[in-house]
C-alpha cells in the first residue's frame, strides 16, 4: 500500500515531560488506522503533532515522501491534514451551514445556496441536521455530525478523529463508521483515536496500540484479539475484570432494600415528560437510553441542576417527603448528588489543585460561611481520597487540568464523596476515561452500592449498564418506560425497550 | 516554597505578571528618584503612600469581586454618598457614632442591591454596576445632601488621628492599609467565604453543581466591597479633613481597575490574590507620584493611565485566556 503520511521518531515534551517518545508510525492510503491507549498514553498529543496544533520537539513527518512541518493546525489543513478534536468547535449563535462553510465565505453570501450546498452534502452522509437550524440548538450527537460535517468536505488526504464516537448513540455510529467506509473508498486515510475497543477491532485495517507516550504494539487488526489490545494497553488482561458477566456467581444481584426516592409525573418542557420511577437504596440502578431520552435531564431534575415545570411538573419524594430543588445546594444538603457527564463544563475547577477541587466539596457540605478552612485539614482529607481512589498525580497540588481524563473523574468524584451522600448519580462515569481507571470506577461504585448507598447508573454503553445495574430503568421521549431487574435484562431486551 | 520563589519576580521560571511588575515599580521608583530631585523627598515618599493607600484599599475591596468573576464600578460613589450623608447627619447635629452607623447601614444597602441584581437578575456585573453606579449617586445628591464639599466634624479625635497620626512613625493611613489587606488575606485564604469565591470565579457551573450557595456568596460579596468603599472614604475624609461629592466623577475607580488588573488578578477569575492586589498598587502609586511632580496635565496623566490599562488588559488576556465559557458570562 502507498504510503501517505509517516512518522520517523515522534518526540515531544512538555518542560521535558514527555508526552510522546520515538513513536514511528506509517499510515497507507484508504487504510483506516485506530490509535489505542490509555488516557494520558499520548494518543491525542500524538494526533495533535500531525495535525499542526503542537510542533515536534524531535523527529519528523513526512508526506508523500517530502518532510513537512506544520506551524498551525491551518497549514496543516492545506497540506490535506484535517483533525475533529474531541471538543467540538462551534459557532453557537450561527446555523448548521455557516458553521460547515465556517472560514471559506466569499466576500458575498447567499444564505440559501450555502444552506442547499450544506444539505446536500449532510444528505450525501445521511446526516439527519436541518442546515438552518441554529447549532446552540443541537444536541451533542448531532453536534458531532457538524463538526464531522466540516472537517470532511475539504478534499483532505487524511482525516483524523479524536474519539468521534463517545457521544454518539449506536444508530448514529452506525452512520458515521458508513461515512468512513465512503471516505476510505475515496482514498482517504483515516486516523481515529477511541477507547471502545470493538469500534477500533470492527472497522479498523490497521491498530497502534500506545502506552506511556510509546509505542507498544501494532499491526493489522487481524493478528489481534480483544485480549491482546486490552493487554498491550494497560500490561494486563482485565476484559473479563472490566465488563464481566453481571449474572456471574460472585456477584449476586443486590436486593433493594428501602425506597429513598419516587418520581411521579415528572415534566420540564418537552424533554422530559410524565415521568416516573423510584430509586431505592444499597443497589445499582442502571439508566439506560438513547440520547434525546431525557435520562440526563430526569436526573438532573432530581438533583436540583434543572428546576422542572412549574405547574404540573409532577413530584420527587424524598423518603416519603415531597422535595423541589431550584438549586444543586439544598439536594446536596439532603444527601443526593450528581456526577457530571462533562466534567470540564461543570465538574472540577480547573486552576485548582487537587486538594482544592476536593476541599470545595467538603466546603459546600458544610453551613457556616464564616468558619475557619484548616489547611492541613484539607491535606488530609485529599490524601485520604487520592488513596482511596488511586488518584494518580505527582502530588496531590497537582492542579486537576494537568491530569488525565481518568484521574480527573475520580477528582470530580471525590470532591462529591466528600459529601456523604445518601444517593449518587454517576452520569457517564466512565467518558473519556482509560481502560485502567474504567475498573476502578466501576469498582467503586459497586462498593458505594454494597455500602448501602443508593446509586443511580447513566450510562449509553449497554455492557455498562448490564455489568453494574441490579435494576434497569431504560428512558425513551422522557418517559421512563421499562423496568426490569438485571436476571432478565439483556441488551436486545433493553435496547428494544429504548428504541420502539 | 513556590510562592516564595514567584515573589523574586523576574528569576527562574517563575515569570509571572506579578514578578514582572514588581521589577518595573522598582526600576520606574529608581528612574523618579534619579530624574525628579523632589521625589525622594520624605514628605512626597510619605504622600505617595498616602495616596497609594487608599488606592490600593479601594483595588482590595474590588479584588473580592473580580476574583469571583464579577466587578464593582459603583465602589466611588458608595463610597462619596456614604461619608457625606454621614457627614451631614454629623453636621446637622447627631453624634459622629450614631452618623458612621447609618452610613454604613445605607452603603450595605446599596451593596444589597447590586448584589441581588447580579444573582437574581443574572445581569452581567459590569453592567449592572455601570448603570447603578449613577443611581447611588443620583439618590445622594438631590435626596441626601446638596452640597458638594463638607468638611469633616471638627470634635472628633479619632478622625485627625486616622488623618495625620502616626504610629510607631508610620502614617496610621498606610496601617489601616496594612490591616485591610491582612483581613481581606485572611478572608480570601482561610475562610468557607473566600474559598468559594475563587471556586465560583475558577467555574461557576461546576461551583452550582458542587452545592456551594451562589447567590449569597455573590450578594456578600457586594456589600463587603461597599463597606470596604466606605471605609476607604473615612480615610479620606480624615486625611484631607474632608469630603468632596465630586469624586464620584473622577476616574478613581478605572486606576483601581488598572490597579487589580496589572498586578495580575485575571479578570477571568479564580485567579490572584491579595499579593496581587499590593504589587499593583505600589506600581500605580509610584506612576501616579511621578506624574504629578512632572507636573503633568490631568489629559496627559490619563492618557498615560488608559494606555497602561490597555497593556495591562492585553497582558491579562494574553496570560488567563478568556474561553468560550467565560466570555459567554459577558462581564468585561
Amino acid at each position: 500500500m502507498e504510503t501517505v503520511l509517516e512518522l520517523k521518531g515522534a518526540t515531544k515534551d512538555f518542560r521535558g515531560i514527555y508526552a510522546i517518545r520515538d513513536i514511528d508510525l506509517k499510515l497507507g492510503r484508504g487504510e483506516v488506522h485506530a490509535i489505542l491507549g490509555e488516557n494520558g498514553a499520548g494518543k491525542s498529543t500524538l494526533m495533535k503533532s500531525l495535525a499542526g496544533v503542537h510542533q515536534l520537539s524531535k523527529g519528523e513527518i513526512i508526506m508523500d515522501g517530502k518532510p513537512v512541518t506544520f506551524e498551525s493546525p491551518s497549514a496543516a489543513l492545506e497540506q490535506g491534514i484535517a483533525m475533529v478534536f474531541q471538543e467540538t468547535n462551534l459557532v453557537g449563535s450561527m446555523t448548521v451551514a455557516q458553521n460547515i462553510y465556517l472560514g471559506e465565505e466569499k466576500f458575498l453570501n447567499r444564505l440559501r445556496g450555502l444552506n442547499i450546498r450544506a444539505q446536500s452534502y449532510l444528505l450525501s452522509m445521511n446526516f439527519d441536521v436541518d442546515p438552518t437550524a441554529l447549532v446552540s440548538t443541537l444536541g451533542a450527537a448531532q453536534r458531532q455530525m457538524v463538526e464531522v460535517a466540516r472537517a470532511t468536505h475539504h478534499t483532505a488526504k487524511v482525516i483524523i478523529f479524536d474519539e468521534p464516537t463517545a457521544t454518539l448513540t449506536p444508530e448514529e455510529k452506525h452512520h458515521f463508521f458508513e461515512l468512513v467506509r465512503r471516505l476510505k473508498a475515496k482514498g482517504v486515510s483515516i486516523l481515529f483515536i477511541t477507547h471502545a475497543l470493538e469500534e477500533a477491532l470492527t472497522h479498523s485495517d490497521r491498530i497502534t496500540v500506545l502506552r506511556d507516550g510509546q509505542k507498544v504494539a501494532e499491526g493489522l487488526v487481524s493478528e489481534f484479539t480483544r485480549d491482546d489490545v486490552i493487554q498491550a494497553m494497560v500490561g494486563r488482561g482485565l476484559s473479563d475484570e472490566l465488563y464481566g458477566a453481571r449474572k456471574g456467581v460472585e456477584l449476586p444481584i443486590r436486593t433493594s432494600r428501602n425506597k429513598i426516592l419516587s418520581v411521579d409525573n415528572l415534566s420540564m418542557g418537552s424533554i422530559v415528560r410524565n415521568s416516573s420511577f423510584s430509586i431505592y437504596d444499597g443497589q445499582v440502578t442502571g439508566m439506560f437510553g438513547l440520547i434525546g431520552s431525557g435520562r440526563t435531564e430526569t436526573m438532573q431534575i432530581v438533583c436540583g441542576a434543572l428546576k422542572r415545570n412549574f405547574f404540573h411538573g409532577g413530584e420527587v419524594r424524598l423518603d416519603d417527603k415531597p422535595v423541589r430543588y431550584r438549586v444543586p445546594r439544598p439536594a446536596m444538603k439532603d444527601g443526593i448528588v450528581y456526577v457530571t457527564e462533562d466534567r470540564k463544563l461543570d465538574g472540577f475547577f480547573e486552576t485548582m489543585s487537587i486538594r482544592d477541587n476536593i476541599m470545595v466539596g467538603k466546603l459546600a457540605a458544610g453551613s457556616n460561611p464564616a468558619s475557619i478552612v484548616s489547611m492541613s485539614q484539607a491535606q488530609d482529607l485529599a490524601e485520604e481520597w487520592t488513596k482511596a481512589l488511586d488518584i494518580r498525580a505527582i502530588n496531590p497540588s497537582s492542579k486537576v487540568i494537568e491530569l488525565s481524563g481518568g484521574n480527573q473523574q475520580k477528582v470530580v468524584i471525590a470532591k462529591s464523596l466528600v459529601q456523604k451522600p445518601r444517593l449518587v448519580i454517576f452520569d457517564e462515569p466512565t467518558r473519556g476515561v482509560d481502560v485502567g481507571s474504567i475498573v476502578e470506577i466501576h469498582n467503586l461504585i459497586n462498593k458505594l452500592a454494597d455500602e448501602g448507598i443508593a446509586v443511580v447508573l447513566i450510562s449509553s454503553y449497554l455492557p455498562e449498564i448490564l455489568s453494574l445495574s441490579d435494576r434497569i430503568l431504560v428512558a425513551r421521549q422522557g418517559q421512563i418506560v421499562e423496568e426490569m431487574s438485571a436476571a432478565e435484562a439483556t441488551e436486545e431486551a433493553i435496547m428494544y425497550a429504548a428504541v420502539h | 516554597m513556590s510562592e516564595k520563589e514567584k515573589t523574586k519576580g523576574g528569576k527562574g521560571l517563575s515569570f509571572s505578571q506579578e514578578g514582572i511588575v514588581f521589577l518595573l515599580t522598582l526600576a520606574l521608583f529608581v528612574a523618579f528618584s534619579i530624574i525628579l530631585p523632589n521625589f525622594l523627598t520624605s514628605g512626597n515618599v510619605i504622600a505617595l503612600m498616602r495616596s497609594v493607600s487608599i488606592l490600593g484599599m479601594l483595588a482590595l475591596g474590588m479584588s473580592l469581586v473580580v476574583i469571583g468573576r464579577g466587578v464593582d464600578l459603583t465602589m466611588v460613589a458608595t463610597l462619596v454618598v456614604g461619608v457625606v450623608w454621614a457627614v451631614k447627619l454629623t453636621n446637622d447635629g447627631m453624634p459622629f457614632g450614631e452618623a458612621l452607623f447609618y452610613g454604613g447601614l445605607l452603603v450595605s444597602a446599596f451593596g444589597l442591591i447590586v448584589g441581588l441584581i447580579v444573582a437574581f437578575a443574572e445581569i452581567p456585573p459590569i453592567f449592572t454596576t455601570l448603570a447603578m453606579a449613577p443611581v447611588i449617586f443620583g439618590i445622594g445628591n438631590p435626596f441626601l445632601f446638596k452640597q458638594d464639599t463638607h468638611n469633616a466634624p471638627r470634635n472628633v479625635e479619632w478622625l485627625g488621628d486616622l488623618g495625620f497620626g502616626a504610629t510607631l512613625g508610620i502614617p496610621n493611613t498606610i496601617l489601616v492599609f496594612g490591616l485591610v489587606a491582612l483581613v481581606i488575606h485572611l478572608i480570601l485564604r482561610y475562610t468557607r467565604f473566600g474559598r468559594s469565591i475563587y471556586a465560583m470565579g475558577d467555574n461557576p457551573l461546576a461551583a452550582r453543581m458542587t452545592g456551594l450557595p451562589l447567590r449569597p456568596i455573590i450578594v456578600s460579596q457586594y456589600i463587603m466591597t461597599a463597606l470596604v468603599a466606605y471605609l476607604v472614604g473615612l480615610v479620606i475624609l480624615a486625611s484631607n479633613s474632608g469630603i468632596n461629592s465630586r469624586l464620584a466623577y473622577t476616574t478613581l475607580v478605572y486606576d483601581v481597575l488598572l490597579v487589580v488588573v496589572l498586578g495580575g488578578i485575571g479578570l477571568s477569575g479564580g485567579r490572584g490574590g491579595v499579593r496581587n492586589v499590593i504589587v499593583g498598587t505600589l506600581f500605580v502609586g509610584t506612576l501616579l507620584s511621578g506624574m504629578t511632580i512632572l507636573n503633568l496635565s490631568l489629559t496627559a496623566q490619563n492618557l498615560i493611565k488608559s494606555v497602561v490599562m490597555m497593556l495591562a488588559l492585553i497582558a491579562d488576556t494574553l496570560v488567563n485566556p478568556r474561553d468560550e465559557q467565560t466570555s459567554q458570562q459577558g462581564d468585561i
